[in-house]
């Protein structure tokens, strides 16, 4: 590999990567709060890329209820990435509304949520496929106007982008953005970091932690979502299943960052995102592979994860 | 004698099988303080945790301000103007002093309002003021203990919970935090305290209740407690 080619893998390992990290820290926020992983996160992945297609009104393929279907309007993609997110945030609190949090009120074990939240992953999937079949679908002239690629070379070099991982990548790093600010420079923020440290102190300050919960899985949903959009601009809705690989990946972004670490997310995201991309051709097979090694070797030296806390015992 | 600001009648709480309180009845007025005694283990933090609201209540009334705090959440009864700081400090150990103190303000909307008492907090608490951009985990243990009180002041309480402020900490530490609870009721604040430490207590308060085992067997003036030959015995010896 020369090193202008291992620059452009890098740049686009780096794109995808910043995908991989907003879709993670949808994992990472909830299992801050809640100590659990949401496994019905990677159906709202596949559904966010669903409804940004629907809101670009588009039409439904040839199998299920909404076949041959169209909204009678149709947003330009900008503005259909964040309806997609918006929508995908609503069905996150819908989640926690109908499987986690009536649990949660009765006191149950943890892994009953986990068990939960798979439940509601399954549902979601069959859904999708009842309501639009197991077709793919991409979007419609999302990018018109826009020159396929884009040289970001410096000087003689050039280093040829394709415009879809440079968009996928502003997006990204907007909402990452966007995330810091909240958590850190806000209010909510601040509460939500209370309430992930300690919940009854924070209920204790006048936090309704009920209500942070709910903004949480918010947030998470819309993280999600739009991380489906972005991964279905740059190959295509692949179906319904749209999100359980992805999902993985995901979950193994969330432990090779550390469990519940925000800067850990976003770094293991990236990580795996370069890794994958350099990964040679006529290796390319093994891509899904890559992602998982990573991760077993950085747990054999590390199992807290790369930025992870060790975990103290609350009393 | 005039109605009670806080009122509790027969409040009884279980942690599953473990029955923590049995019919506790006891009132605080408007201006007072008021100590809750007892041996490790009597019910002292649980009778605090059922008025914060923080753990379900079995039966009893428990009013503040005429109203009934037992259908409220947690987060209503701080609004109500009830703060808790916790046994054990409970700073939040990741945030900053001053994040610490301005979720103790979270119910507040009044940002100038909000400022001004961060402002009159880092002059009466110099350590914090030191502090200010540090991570609370890094304070000292008399340091949290000061950050909790002074975050739970944050929120303008007109009754103040204090469980154990003692616990833990170096004497010079303690006559420094004493100082602190008598000032805070010179200029209004109701305080109930929960304190291992009955000579300190009782000398702070000017009623006080004694809890074993869940039930309250005695109660009085401090005056009147520490003659008690139980007190004596149990308490003072
Ligand atoms: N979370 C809990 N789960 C079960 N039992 C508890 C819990 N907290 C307290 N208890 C029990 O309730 C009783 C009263 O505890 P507590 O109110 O903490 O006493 P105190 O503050 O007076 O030391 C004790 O018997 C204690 O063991
Ligand atoms: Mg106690």
């Amino acid at each position: 590999m020369n090193l202008a080619l291992f620059f452009q893998q890098v740049v686009n390992g780096l794109a995808i990567g910043s995908v991989y990290a907003i879709f993670a820290l949808g994992y990472t926020l909830i299992f801050s709060i809640l100590g659990i992983i949401n496994f019905a996160h990677s159906a709202i992945f596949t559904l966010g890329a669903y409804f940004t297609y629907a809101l670009m009104g588009a039409r439904f393929g040839f199998n299920g209820l909404l076949a041959q279907t169209a909204l009678p309007f149709g947003l330009p993609f900008p503005l259909a990435v964040l309806g997609g997110g918006l929508l995908a945030g609503g069905m996150g609190v819908l989640v926690e509304r109908a499987a986690f949090r009536p649990l949660r009120n009765r006191g149950a074990d943890p892994l009953l949520m986990l068990v939960s939240s798979l439940g509601v992953a399954v549902a979601l999937v069959n859904i999708i496929q009842y309501l639009v079949g197991a077709e793919a679908y991409s979007y419609p002239n999302a990018l018109a106007g826009l020159p396929p690629s884009i040289n970001l070379g410096v000087g003689g070099v050039p280093l040829i982008m394709r415009t879809v991982l440079v968009v996928i990548f502003i997006i990204s790093m907007l909402i990452l953005f966007a995330l810091m600010r909240l958590m850190n420079h806000t209010k909510a923020g601040k509460a939500l970091q209370a309430v992930a440290e300690d919940p009854v102190t924070a209920s204790l300050l006048g936090i309704n932690t009920d209500r942070l919960i709910l903004l949480t899985f918010f947030i998470s949903g819309f993280l999600g979502g739009i991380a489906g959009t972005l991964v279905g601009l740059s190959v295509t809705i692949t179906g319904p299943y749209f999100g359980i690989t992805f999902g993985l990946r995901g979950l193994a972004v969330l432990v090779l960052g550390g469990l519940g670490s925000i800067p850990g997310a976003v770094v293991g995201g990236l990580a795996i995102g370069i890794v994958e991309a350099l990964v040679p051709p006529d290796l390319s097979g093994y891509k899904d592979a890559v992602a998982f090694a990573i991760l077993l070797i950085v747990l054999f030296f590390r199992p807290q994860g790369l930025l992870g806390r060790t975990f103290i015992q609350k009393v | 004698m005039t109605t009670p600001v806080l009122d509790i009648q027969q409040l009884s709480v279980a942690y599953g099988a473990v029955q923590a309180l049995q019919a506790v009845s006891l009132t605080v007025s408007a201006g007072e303080i008021v100590t809750l005694l007892g041996a490790n283990g009597a019910g002292k933090s649980t009778t605090l945790r059922a008025i914060s609201r923080i753990i379900a209540i079995q039966s009893g009334s428990l009013r503040y301000d005429g109203r009934d705090l037992s259908s409220l959440r947690p987060d209503a009864v701080v609004k109500a103007g009830i703060a808790h700081v916790p046994e054990g400090r409970r700073v939040l150990t990741r945030l900053s002093v001053e994040d610490n103190l301005r979720l103790g303000a979270y119910v507040r909307s009044d940002k100038a309002g909000i400022a001004d008492d961060l402002e009159r907090t880092f002059t009466q608490f110099k350590r914090l003021a030191e502090r200010r951009k540090q991570l609370a985990g890094t304070l000292s243990g008399g340091e949290q203990q000061m950050l909790a009180i002074a975050r739970a002041l944050m929120s303008r309480p007109r009754l103040l919970l204090l469980d154990e402020p003692s616990l833990g900490l170096a004497p010079i530490i303690v006559r420094e935090i004493f100082a602190i609870i008598r000032d805070l009721n010179a200029a209004g604040t109701t305080i109930l305290l929960v304190e291992q430490n009955a000579q300190l207590a009782l000398k702070t308060a000017t009623r006080g209740y004694v809890l074993e085992a869940g039930s309250i067997t005695l109660s009085g003036s401090t005056a009147e407690l520490a003659a008690d030959d139980r007190v004596q015995k149990a308490y003072l010896g």
